[in-house]
């Protein structure tokens, strides 16, 4: 009698602490992904007031058509392909680098961490600055002082060095995140393994692949899946770095606020969730995503 | 045999140490150089021969900033802390009340929740700028902090309640069932008992969700348009566009722009035990 008079109470409690939280997502996440699929088959102006015509899988079909949407697509995959793995190598090395009793530990690892949580316009400013192409600190080590470039490069006014830039700028930022992950479960393994290792000779490399691989692979499959997605989508830092890598959150951006094409940019939204979507039913198989281990 | 080894040891840790010391020197220069140029004169900060410290020291820009007159910086200070406190305040306190629900409650769709609200957190973002631009200007909320504090408490709430239902998971049950026998309401078993017992959760979620609000440039650049209204990330950027922006004064901005966060980073990280950078929060 009592459990049964106890669980009504709890659904409707549930329910009203659960409300606000909901709310919020139903109308600010579910009914915009909804919408987004609405938009993307009219011609929408960006004025809401104005009425939108239904043009059927025209915005689709244009995307399909759009050279530039391939190029974006193509840099995305490349930019989010290089990133995870730099970030995640850094972060790995660095935690192993780390897996040992030292002094000021903490600090270091503080410090360490120090890219991660500054706010991306901060970073910028300073990245802007480094590769400047007249006074900045990089072509002056690289042309007058080490002689690596034989003519300083115009880092943000080529397309492909902007990608460098772009590539190692989030490399540096996000391997913080791997390093945490990597030098908590490191710290979990059972020291004896490396000991029993030791006596049977094994190498560094061996010890690698045999106990530290296999104990932290559910990070691993975790951090570089997230990483993953969180690439693809990627906006700010690439904006706020260069004009010049149209990645796919770019070309979005643009075709709704710049060419105030709103359709155009849903469809574009719809396309980037979908691949996204696919990505996450492959690795929820293999990954526990909720992050706890 | 047992000197060089001893000798071996001693080598192994001087190596060691200098590895460390030249990582954190590579990863940590760009905030020497935001330091350094910051406290550069003008002149010396774009001189084609650059040095690391500066010829001659100066606060200048550091007065600047802070200077109404020259920089809206304060301004747009002010705008930064006025949607992050109320954004972050907001996402705790719904935060609280939802993982306090999905941790101790026992109702049917109680995994589903929890799942999407999971989804949520991988996804959103520029995902869903064409959709949000629509509603905010819709509600007649275009250009105003509104639009950009409620954005941000749902870009930070799901993964509020998934951080705060783990810290919730920690707490035993008899707690509570003890509570209840002495009469307590389920509310005042959040206030006396939940809330106080995961403090240090509770400040690192706060902690996560400012930082988010803070640093968001994306949502700003589309809801805001009226330099008044313009937060740091935006108000910053748009300076810089001008052909009047001063390095040094803009490395002050960035530095005195990261300070809050980085500051209650540190801070958390020292008082506070299993902290957000130990549960791997998004970014």
């Amino acid at each position: 009698m009592k459990t049964i008079a106890k669980k009504k109470s709890d659904i409707k409690l549930a329910l009203v602490l659960l409300l606000p939280a909901i709310l919020l997502v139903l109308l600010l996440v579910a009914y915009p992904m909804l919408s987004n699929i609405k938009i993307s088959f009219f011609d929408q102006p960006i004025n809401p007031r104005l009425p939108a015509d239904f043009v059927g899988f025209k915005n689709y079909s244009d995307i399909i058509k759009d050279a530039a949407f391939y190029k974006s697509l193509g840099l995305t995959i490349l930019y989010t392909v290089l990133t995870v793995i730099g970030s995640t190598a850094v972060g790995l090395a660095i935690a192993l680098f780390f897996n040992r009793p030292f002094k000021f530990r903490k600090t270091a690892r503080s410090l360490i961490i120090l890219s991660y949580v500054t706010p991306s316009i901060s970073l910028v400013f300073a990245w802007k600055y480094m590769f400047n192409n007249s006074y900045g600190i990089v072509n002056y080590l690289g042309t007058d002082v080490f002689h690596i470039f034989k003519n300083a490069p115009l880092w943000f006014d080529n397309p492909v060095s902007s990608f460098l830039v772009v590539v190692i700028f989030a490399i540096w930022k996000y391997f913080p995140y791997a390093f945490i992950s990597f030098l908590a479960i490191l710290q979990t393994i059972d020291k004896s393994l490396f000991e029993a290792a030791d006596i049977d000779g094994a190498t560094l490399w061996q010890k690698f692949k045999v106990v530290t691989l296999p104990a932290i692979m559910p990070v691993l499959l975790t951090v570089v899946t997230l990483r993953f997605i969180w690439m693809f989508y990627m906006f700010t830092d690439v904006y706020l770095l260069t004009n010049k890598v149209n990645i796919l959150g770019i070309y979005l951006y643009q075709t709704a606020f710049a060419f105030n094409d709103l359709g155009k940019a849903s469809s574009i939204s719809v396309i980037l969730f979908i691949i996204l979507f696919i990505v996450i039913i492959v690795a929820r198989k293999r990954v526990n995503l909720n992050g706890s281990n | 045999m047992a000197v060089t080894s001893k000798k071996n040891k001693l080598l192994k840790k001087t190596g060691f140490y200098i590895g460390l010391v030249l990582l954190l020197g590579v990863m940590l220069f760009p905030f020497f150089i935001m330091l350094m140029t910051s406290l550069k004169s003008s002149k010396e900060a774009i001189s084609t021969s650059p040095t690391l410290l500066p010829k001659v020291w100066t606060f200048q820009h550091y007065i600047d900033i802070f200077n109404p007159t020259i920089f809206p910086y304060i301004n747009y200070f002010k705008n930064s802390l006025i949607v992050a406190l109320i954004a972050a305040s907001i996402s705790v306190a719904f935060g609280i009340l939802g993982a306090y629900a999905l941790s101790k409650l026992k109702f049917k769709g109680r995994v589903t929740i929890n799942a999407s609200f999971y989804t949520v957190y991988m996804f959103s973002g520029i995902l869903l700028v064409v959709p949000l631009f629509k509603i905010i200007s819709g509600l007649g909320l275009y250009d105003t902090r509104l639009a950009l504090i409620i954005t941000m408490i749902v870009q930070t709430l799901p993964t509020a309640i998934f951080m705060l239902k783990s810290y919730f998971d920690t707490i035993p049950e008899d707690l509570e069932e003890a509570a209840m026998i002495d009469g307590l309401s389920r509310l005042k078993i959040i206030f006396y008992i939940i809330i106080p017992l995961s403090i240090s959760g509770i400040v690192s979620v706060f902690v996560y969700a400012f930082m988010i609000a803070w640093n968001d440039y994306l949502f700003a650049s589309i809801f805001l348009s009226s330099s008044e209204n313009f937060t740091l990330p935006i108000g910053l950027n748009t300076l810089f566009s001008t052909p009047d922006y001063v390095w040094g004064r803009m490395m002050a901005a960035s530095l005195v722009t990261a300070l809050p966060v980085v500051g209650m980073y540190a801070l958390s990280e020292r008082f506070i035990k299993g902290n957000l950078t130990e549960g791997g929060v998004k970014g």
